[in-house]
């Protein structure tokens, strides 16, 4: 799960990052509103936190740009306006959901979650695929009702497969929702996340499409190849 | 200085005007009257004391030089003067007093002239002759006197001294004041007629003036009244010309009243802006830190609540707010807010009515109650409203399990938190109640038909509801 974080506070911004990067997430933490416009026009989010009181730029003004753009990206408004008029003003902007600062990270965390979720279009919290379950809620992943540790990178790769299930993801797009914008990436380091991800809950269940992508899926090998 | 005690002032300027215009029209019609009368009878008088002079000359006629009567003479005078009754005459010479059979009691004697001054025999003229005796160097002007008759009937007399050898004699002529009288009285009905009739056409001309003179005062106050209820920004300013610098003043006291009210709304939002910012990146930092989060959130907890207050207590008291966009506007924030729950909003908000509170008030009023509701219900939130004799309510009902009767008062207390199980902060109700009551309303908790929480808003409808 990749985060655009459109916060200008040069406190509260990185808190938010690190709280959020413990939740095994990818974060982008921009503080201007033009740079934070062009992220989310030209880079694959999951999702973006954004603060309306920016400086110079207004976060209603970035949004509104991003739709008119047909950006589809889902957006939580993160902002200490708590007036209603500056919610329905947001919705109506475009905005997906809406948290007033102060707030619980877990809250955020939690929101975040069922916004990507549901623009995979998943109704329910829990995604199954064969012996494996994705909490989209909690986060958590179990293996035959046990619970699958994993780290950040595979998480992120895991997450973002099981939410489009029998779908296959472009190695390209996999690779953008995992590694944050300044990240050193390797080529070769998305195949030995998946290698790794194999040994721990079978190798079956991802499935290489050559020259297209991966995808999981809780049909035999057998049928698929 | 007052010219009239204020008790007794009529409270409207209407009253005034006319209580003033009624007793100066009163006052000057009895002046004019009076003035009337008095000329009239000056005229009339000044006919009569002609007639009593030309007696006198003729009874002067009967006075020989030596002071003597002349008693033919005076035979002839007496039966040219006997005619209508009540005309009378007198000699008084110092031989004697010849008079009419009844000549009244002269009751005033200083009104009689004093005699005159002797003068000196070799200045004598021979007696004048008739028609102009009172004539000539030895007469004195006739002076005017008044008596009673022996019936008490005033007189009116005229009397002259004419000097003779044996000292002044005195003729007096004397007719009855009717004859001034009756023609006064006579001309006096007609006289009160016509200055009815000009007390009525100057009253009603008051009254007409104090309708048109009043009017833009009454379309001034309309005008105010609009602006009150939100219908209008300002009042018109092509105003009669007196009334045309109120109107301006009125309109920038409304600017400078709406640039204040901005202003401090303004700061309230900056101040809260620049408060949680903070506070959130604290309790972020706290949040492994249970006891000292907890004093994060009491801290919140108390810098929402007053801002809460202090920006309610700038509110806009004079505003319209449509009901039913607002609350399509904030169905449809409530339920992206709440989209993981499949909660089913049934709105059936009237059409077309307005209601009297600025629309961000009106959002924060009905955003809390809806807000509170869906965070309740088990699968339906309600709104419905009505409209009647310039109240609106609107009611927001869940399928929750509501509010027991005994915490329903509890509810609206600022900072009781009732709820448990939801995020709520425990403020939305309070919120609500005082932002109802500031705009002229309040909020009754009550239990929904299904057993959850019925919250009802009134507030009164903008006066300009099409």
């Amino acid at each position: 799960m990749r985060i655009l974080l459109i916060e200008d506070d040069p406190d509260l911004g990185p808190a938010i990052a690190k709280a959020l990067r413990a939740e095994n997430c990818a974060v982008d933490l921009v503080a201007d509103g033009i740079d934070a416009q062009h992220l989310g026009d030209t880079e694959r989010y999951d999702a973006a936190v954004l603060d309306l009181g920016l400086p110079g730029h207004d976060g209603i003004a970035i949004l509104r740009a991003w739709r008119e753009g047909a950006r589809g990206l889902p957006v939580l408004i993160l902002t200490a306006r708590d007036g209603w008029s500056d919610k329905v003003a947001g919705f109506k902007a475009g905005a997906d959901d809406f948290m007033t600062k102060p707030f619980r990270i877990e809250e955020l965390m939690m929101r975040l979650r069922a916004l990507v979720r549901r623009a995979s279009g998943h109704a329910a919290a829990r995604i199954t695929c064969g012996p494996l379950v994705f909490d989209s809620q909690t986060g958590q992943f179990e293996l035959e009702g046990l619970p699958l540790k994993l780290t950040a990178l595979e998480w992120r790769v895991l997450s973002t497969l099981m939410l489009s299930k029998e779908t296959v993801i472009a190695r390209l797009d996999l690779l953008e929702r995992v590694y944050e914008g300044d990240a050193e990436v390797d080529s070769n380091s998305l195949e030995v996340i998946i290698g790794r991800l194999r040994k721990k809950i079978g190798a079956d269940l991802i499935e290489t499409v050559r020259g297209r992508g991966y995808r999981v899926t809780a049909a035999t090998p057998a049928a698929s190849e | 200085m007052t010219l009239i005690p204020q008790s007794i002032l009529p409270a409207s300027i209407h009253g005034r005007m006319l209580l003033i215009s009624a007793l100066a029209t009163l006052v000057a019609l009895a002046v004019a009257g009076l003035a009337i009368l008095g000329v009239l009878q000056g005229f009339v008088t000044r006919g009569l004391d002609q007639r009593l002079d030309a007696e006198l000359s003729l009874l002067a006629t009967a006075v020989r030089p030596d002071g003597a009567i002349d008693k033919p003479r005076l035979a002839q005078v007496r039966a040219a003067l006997a005619g209508e009754p009540g005309w009378r005459w007198r000699i008084a010479s110092p031989g004697g007093v010849v008079s009419s059979a009844d000549f009244p009691e002269v009751e005033d004697g200083p009104l009689l002239p004093p005699p005159p001054p002797l003068v000196p025999a070799a200045d004598r003229a021979p007696p004048p002759p008739v028609g102009g005796p009172l004539e000539g160097p030895r007469a004195h002007a006739p002076q005017p006197g008044e008596g009673y008759d022996a019936d008490g009937r005033r007189v009116h007399m005229r009397s002259v001294s004419l000097p003779s050898t044996a000292g002044p004699v005195t003729l007096t002529a004397a007719a009855p004041w009717a004859m001034v009288q009756k023609p006064v009285r006579g001309a006096l009905l007609p006289l009160l007629a016509i200055l009815a009739i000009l007390g009525a056409v100057l009253g009603g001309a008051a009254l007409v003036q104090l309708r048109l003179g009043l009017r833009p005062l009454r379309r001034l106050r309309a005008d105010v009244a609009a602006v009150r209820d939100g219908r209008a920004q300002t009042v018109a300013e092509d105003q009669p010309e007196e009334l045309r610098p109120l109107a301006t003043e009125l309109n920038a006291l409304l600017q400078d009243n709406a640039r204040t009210l901005a202003t401090a709304r303004a700061s309230a939002a900056n101040l809260a802006h620049a408060l949680k910012t903070p506070v959130a990146a604290l309790a972020l930092e706290l949040r492994d830190d249970p006891p000292r989060a907890a004093l994060i959130d009491r801290l919140y907890g108390t810098i929402r609540h007053h801002l809460a207050r202090a920006r309610n207590a700038v509110t806009e008291r004079r505003a319209a707010a449509p009901l039913a966009e607002t609350i399509a506007d904030l169905l449809g924030t409530v339920a992206q807010l709440h989209a993981d729950r499949a909660l089913v909003f049934d709105d059936t908000a009237q059409a077309n009515v307005t209601v009297a509170i600025e629309r961000s008030d009106l959002e924060e009023l009905l955003g809390n109650l809806l807000d509170n509701a869906a965070r309740h219900a088990a699968s339906r939130v309600a709104i419905a409203t009505t409209a009647q004799d310039g109240t609106v309510r609107i009611t927001v009902s869940d399928d929750g399990p509501g509010i027991p009767v005994a915490d329903r008062l509890r509810a609206t207390a600022p900072g009781v938190r009732l709820d448990e199980r939801g995020d709520g902060d425990g403020f939305g109700l309070a919120i609500v109640r005082d932002l109802a009551e500031l705009n002229g309303g309040r909020l009754l908790l009550d239990e929904a038909p299904g057993g959850g929480l019925a919250a009802t808003v009134e507030l009164p409808r903008a006066g300009g509801a099409s």
